[in-house]
């Protein structure tokens, strides 16, 4: 007797894929299609707005708000550096009062009803490097993108949340250990973090309040992945969702250590710049090897379609027939994310504690040996 | 070859609307929410999966307790009712409707039949004396009916109803469910109740559909 299991592709390997490198703000793409890059090239420069501060006047001069605009020293549009004198009031009785800029901005806005002034602060130049070896295809200079043909590798997680973002690689955590809040610093920011088994709301919070780019995990509890998916469990997912970091869930819900496959290939990209796109589930590992030139410049990828059916990472499974030496991953809420090799299938049902009678397989882990029923299984292609 | 592998909840696509206080409410001892909500999403995302354990299947069950009263007929449906408005629960010819491969992941009768029960029927309101008896009906490409459904209108928790079943008598208190094994296409009852009432008499007899269920009397409704 046969049986069948839904297949599922974990990891593709040197792959030549499309990245897209965005400026955060308005500026200038530097290269050309056609060009080649490598990793540390700007390929542009963009200048970026970090937002504002308010500071009331009136109230640190001691004065009625219609009068802050007698001793303002700055007008309105005007650039001031930190420390450089903001306002000055000279009183005969109260003596002198100085209000120095602290930061540099430009003096966005004087509210003479509330005696408030906004500072904007000064827009700051950032360069936008390659991150990858490949090949610039497209330039969209009004919207700031590139897209760079690259190899990399892919890494197909279960589901997740975020726009692409991209950043440095960093392993926290061992694959069955938890996040926790104190292991992000602000040094972690604009960084994508390898998580191990679970991440917490507060966790993902404080990964937001400093910038993270992106967090990688093998579980996160249903409750917090309904707040970040706009309260519904679907898959694979109808609506794109963005929380501010790009999450990628590698096997389910609950504490689900990350597989090993994708535990050992993500430390071998420690460090080195990665891409996560939440919504699809999908990472992408981008070869830091030049030589991974050779083979861009010698794949041609179908050209890119307009409104492309957006393929998601859980979609696509196929069944496939169980055969002995398989590699399969055991699903669903028993030995969750536990993957082997199947080393025997029975032909007879058994009766299980559940009362249900199904056909089992023998899954040899690195440890131990299970006995699954076949409906639990998956095979890794 | 199938392109997809089915399991209990195929036919539920409001799994995650399900309301975890109420899923705990079936289970004892009381489970952490967070365990509970997590089985039931890894679930929805791998539907095809059997539960091994024994703690594990009343989990199954009390999922599928939530998801029939999610996906039974609403009061509002009333207005519109017709035959086969509703997946589950005819209530105009007073059917309770399981698909037969259920029993392939719940493959004991009195459980399943228990769960649609508490799903369909324990918090709907009566529309009439009619309402106190329910065929059960397992349905594939053939229909079969297993049995029967009756809810008693007991009086109070000291109620009690005695019944001569097939020549056994047998006495059924207020607050309790009860199943009774009837493999006979009819079964002949007789009734007396202390104080309560069922098809709106206190004492009398008739003949109800029987089958590998039997009649299940759910007294809990006091």
């Amino acid at each position: 007797m046969s049986f069948l299991a839904p297949t599922r592709v974990r990891i593709q390997k040197e792959a030549i894929v499309r990245l897209t490198r965005s400026l955060k703000g308005n500026g200038k793409i530097t290269v050309a299609p056609g060009q080649e890059v490598s990793p540390s090239e700007i390929i542009g420069t963009a200048f970026v707005s970090a937002g504002f501060r308010t500071i009331n006047l009136a109230h640190l001069l001691e004065v009625s708000p219609q009068d802050i605009e007698k001793y303002i020293q700055r007008t309105v549009g005007q650039r001031i550096y930190k420390g450089e004198l903001l306002a000055f009031k000279s009183s005969f009785l109260k003596g002198k009062k100085t209000i120095v800029s602290p930061t540099d901005g430009v003096v966005d806005f004087l509210d003479l009803k509330t005696g408030e002034l906004r500072l904007k602060f000064l827009p700051k130049k950032e360069d936008l490097p390659a991150g990858v070896y490949g090949i610039v295809e497209t330039v969209d200079s009004q919207k700031g993108h590139v897209v760079i043909q690259t190899s990399a590798s892919l890494i197909f997680g279960m589901f997740g949340s975020g726009r692409i973002r991209d950043g440095i690689l960093h392993v926290v955590t061992k694959r069955d250990e938890f996040l926790q809040k104190k292991f992000i610093s602000a040094s972690l920011g604009e960084h994508i973090l390898v998580a191990g088994s679970l991440i917490f709301k507060d966790v993902i919070t404080t990964a937001i309040s400093v910038g993270v780019s992106g967090i990688i995990t093998g579980g996160i509890n249903a409750k917090d992945y309904k707040g970040m998916s706009g309260g519904r469990l679907i898959f694979p997912k109808k609506t794109e969702n963005d929380i501010g970091t790009s999450i990628v869930v590698c096997e389910g819900f609950g504490s689900v250590p990350i597989g090993e496959d994708i535990y050992e290939l993500l430390s071998s990209f420690d460090d080195k710049f990665v891409s996560v796109d939440g919504n699809k589930g999908i990472i992408y590992l981008p070869s830091f090897q030049s030589q991974s030139l050779i083979k861009v410049k010698n794949t041609q990828l179908p050209p890119i379609q307009e409104n492309e059916t957006i393929q998601y990472a859980s979609e696509g499974t196929e069944l496939e027939e169980i055969n002995l030496g398989q590699r399969v991953r055991i699903i669903g809420n028993s030995y969750p994310g536990v993957s082997g090799k199947i080393i025997a299938v029975d032909q007879a049902e058994t009766l299980m504690p559940s009362g249900i009678n199904s056909f089992m397989a023998t899954v040899e882990t690195k440890r131990y040996r299970l006995k699954i029923p076949v409906a639990n299984l998956e095979i890794i292609l | 070859m199938p392109n997809k592998l089915s399991g209990l909840f195929d036919s539920f696509d409001n799994l995650d609307q399900i309301d975890i206080n109420n899923l705990i409410a079936w289970l004892k001892p009381t489970p952490e929410p967070i365990q509970i909500e997590n089985y039931l999403a890894n679930k929805i995302l791998y539907p095809q999966t059997l539960p091994l354990t024994a703690s594990d299947m009343k989990i199954e069950l009390a999922i599928l307790r939530e998801a029939l009263r999610l996906n039974g007929p609403k009061p509002t449906d009333i207005a519109n009712a017709m035959l086969g408005d509703n997946p589950y629960l005819n209530i105009t010819l007073r059917k309770i409707i399981i698909p037969a491969h259920f029993l392939r992941f719940v493959p004991d009768l009195k459980s399943l039949t228990w769960a649609f029960v508490d799903g369909l029927l324990i918090n709907r309101k009566k529309k009439d004396i009619f309402e106190d008896l329910w065929t059960v009906v397992l349905v594939s490409e053939t229909d079969e009916v297993v049995g029967s459904v009756v809810t008693p209108e007991f009086k109070n928790k000291q109620d009690y109803v005695d019944l001569n079943i097939l020549g056994k008598n047998l006495r059924v208190k207020a607050g309790s469910l009860t199943v009774i094994p009837c493999s006979k296409n009819r079964c002949k009852i007789a009734y007396k109740f202390a104080n309560g009432k069922l098809l709106g008499k206190k004492e009398a007899a008739l003949e109800i559909s029987g089958g590998r269920l039997g009649f299940l009397i759910d007294g809990r409704n006091v």
